[in-house]
């Protein structure tokens, strides 16, 4: 009972992290039909934002306020450095110049701060835990888990209720359309781009958290994640995203849990064969999206 | 074939200036010795190269003003080795071209054996700053190749050692991050050699770097039939910090044991005054005049060019690697590769990582030397002194 009960709580809690970030990604892939490969550096900016706060006095909460806000200001100088001079263009050219901010950025990191990992700070209640019918549980994952719902429930209201929201999903589903009913195309986009780094920053709270350092490549891992959660559960819809992200995190998981120690280091193997039986049966993902026009 | 004909160039290039009886063409001018160093600045492997380079660039200051090497001035480039080493291997190419006459290599095998080819090539004497892969011999990169660091096999018998001799834990639950060979080898030594002192191993679990998800070492830690005397953990940061965090959190508290890559203010920091504690670890050497009387000078003259305290203690290693190549060439007389690498087989170099031999090129210049022992109490490291393993496995 206490190790399925921990089960559940990893699971969940990891999958939280993973649907944040496959969220965030896949929220600007939607309007743009571009995947951002700077996403990663976005949780990068927000754990130095830690990092560099860290000998300041201010309360813990601050400090993560402003790494969450420093990560939604990288999101804008992402589409306003990388997509918007070349949007127009070529998807060749923002694939490449989303590339090179992301260089840009680990590359800054690497010489201004240093290449070897910098400690984050870490409120008490992130290494406190709690024993819950047996299973001893840190505290954090808790909150991870919580954070995920709040911000998920959040997020499906301001896409239903609000303007923005409606727009946001007009200019998904049918950009050029969207545009000729008077959906400004600048601030959609530079809002989704804010949305996203609003998720990055969140996810590199608790997955700094986590980890307890943060070091110019930390990006990569989230990357990775996002986007093969959002392979699996399909690239047009927000909620394959997060779908994609529970899934992925429940494989991951139980795998960690059922192979015998010495497969484990082939655990990455197991996890994409399974991801490729998902693709061979659904080829656009577990969750369709809805019909989409051109890119712009 | 394209790099075989590049230096064939270089020796042509090289040859030149003896039948023209003029040292015009060279780079590197005749009042100078040049040491080339191919260490990284970017990428996977900068957080081992950059500690090593920032040390390297304070022992040629230092002995310059002592009045250089030989009555010439010693001159040091570093270009960046990108942490690829098919790069690495063109820039040392590169620097032997401008006259390079020692290498530095990267704290790596698969980093820095191309610059140590390189070397070997052309008939120079190369040193890895901290290599400590038995792989770094002279078996595999050739007679005048050397690494500073003591060899995995040191390391990992010295922790063995340590645990069961002196701190009497019988048992062992071991942890290898899968990620790179430097961590592989340094669990197999450790539990080979535990094993043969009388120690047992309960389990042995693999992970790999940036998965960030312990859930399932910890049920297995949980679900051994005893608790284990020590645990030990192969791997590196970040990851290292956030699973020794993971088992402290969930009440596993046995001792954790590692080696040179628990070296790191930044690991202190990451678990804290809370989890900080009972971690054992075994490395090159200490901040303190306890491991060697001329410390507090290095950290002074450090300070000096750097403006800051060193942020690790692996910055002794690049201060060591050109102070051993200054010693061998003193010795030797002249910067023949051949001359410096008997230099360094016939001689014992006190350094600030310890004394050092080193065995024959036929021994596989097999590094003799001792290794730093240090606890952490309360994210506060202290020297617990210098640990040689009596008879420490083959490579």
């Amino acid at each position: 009972m206490s190790q399925l009960l921990q089960f559940t709580i990893d699971t969940l809690s990891l999958g939280s992290l993973y649907a944040l970030m496959a969220l965030g990604l896949v929220i600007v892939y939607g309007i743009l039909r571009l995947v951002n490969f700077a996403y990663g550096e976005l949780i990068m900016v927000a754990g130095y934002t830690l990092y560099l706060l860290s000998a300041s006095p201010v309360p813990w909460l601050f400090m993560a306020f402003t790494a969450v806000l420093m990560s939604i200001f990288a999101g804008i100088a992402t589409e306003r450095v990388a997509f918007r001079p070349v949007r127009e263009k070529s998807v060749t050219a923002v694939l490449i110049t989303s590339f090179a901010f992301s260089t840009l950025l680990q590359n800054a990191a690497l010489l201004f701060i240093s290449p070897r990992a910098r400690v984050v700070p870490l409120p008490d209640v992130f290494s406190q835990t709690v024993e819950i019918a047996g299973a001893v549980v840190p505290l954090r994952n808790i909150l991870t888990i919580l954070c995920a719902v709040l911000l998920l429930a959040g997020f499906a209201l301001l896409l239903k209720k609000t303007v923005l929201g409606i727009a946001l999903r007009a200019a998904a589903s049918q950009f050029r359309m969207a545009r000729m009913l008077g959906v400004p195309a600048n601030l959609v986009i530079s809002v989704a781009f804010a949305i996203s780094g609003f998720f990055a920053g969140i996810v590199a709270i608790f997955w700094l958290g986590r980890i307890g350092s943060v070091l110019p490549g930390i990006g990569l891992g989230p990357l990775l994640v996002a986007f093969i959660a959002t392979v699996i559960g399909g690239m047009r819809s927000l909620l394959g995203a997060v779908v994609g992200g529970y899934l992925l995190a429940f494989i991951d998981v139980s795998l960690a849990h059922l192979l015998p120690s010495n497969l484990l280091q082939f655990r990455d193997a197991f996890t994409f064969t399974l991801v490729i039986f998902i693709l061979l049966w659904r080829p656009d993902g577990l969750v369709r999206g809805p019909a989409t026009g051109q890119r712009t | 074939m394209c790099i075989q004909f590049r230096s064939g160039i270089r020796r042509l290039l090289m040859a030149l200036p003896l039948f023209l009886g003029a040292a015009t063409m060279a780079n590197a001018a005749d009042d100078e010795i040049l040491i080339g160093g191919a260490l990284s600045l970017t990428g996977v492997q900068a957080p081992l190269d950059e500690p090593g380079l920032k040390g390297a660039k304070v022992a040629v200051k230092a002995l310059n003003d002592a009045g250089g090497l030989l009555g010439k001035k010693v001159k040091f480039i570093n270009l960046d080795g990108k942490s690829d080493a098919v790069n690495v291997g063109n820039i040392a190419v590169q620097l032997i071209d401008k006259g390079a006459k020692l290498i530095v290599a990267p704290c790596d095998f698969d980093f820095g054996g191309p610059a140590s080819r390189e070397a070997q090539k052309s008939g120079l004497v190369g040193i890895s700053t901290c290599a400590s892969d038995p792989l770094y011999s002279s078996w595999s990169l050739g007679d005048k190749q050397f690494t500073l660091s003591m060899w995995n096999t040191t390391m990992g018998a010295t922790a063995a050692e340590f645990a069961f001799n002196e701190k009497g834990w019988k048992t062992a639950y071991v942890v290898t991050d899968q990620f790179i060979a430097y961590t592989k080898s340094l669990s197999k030594y450790f539990v080979s050699h535990f094993k043969d002192i009388g120690g047992k191993i309960l389990a042995e679990d693999k992970y790999t770097q940036g998965k960030q998800d312990f859930s399932a070492l910890i049920a297995r830690v949980k679900a051994l039939p005893t608790k284990p005397d020590v645990i030990y953990i192969s791997s590196y940061m970040p990851d290292l910090g956030a699973m020794i965090r993971a088992f402290r959190e969930v009440g596993i508290d046995s001792p954790v044991m590692g080696g040179d890559s628990y070296d790191d203010p930044g690991l202190f920091k990451a678990l804290g005054e809370k989890f900080g504690s009972d971690v054992y670890f075994v490395t090159h050497t200490w901040m303190g005049p306890e491991a060697h009387p001329d410390m507090p000078k290095f950290i002074k003259l450090y300070k000096e060019v750097h403006g800051s305290e060193p942020d690790t203690s692996f910055v002794a290693t690049g201060w060591d690697t050109i102070m051993l190549m200054a010693e061998a060439v003193k010795i030797a007389g002249s910067t023949d590769g051949a001359a410096v690498a008997k230099a360094m087989e016939n001689n014992t170099f006190n350094l600030l990582t310890g004394k050092l031999s080193y065995k024959s090129a036929k021994d596989g210049h097999a590094p003799d030397k001792a290794a730093v022992v240090i606890s952490l109490d309360k994210a506060k490291p202290s020297f617990l002194g210098w640990r040689q393993p009596k008879n420490p496995p083959a490579p």
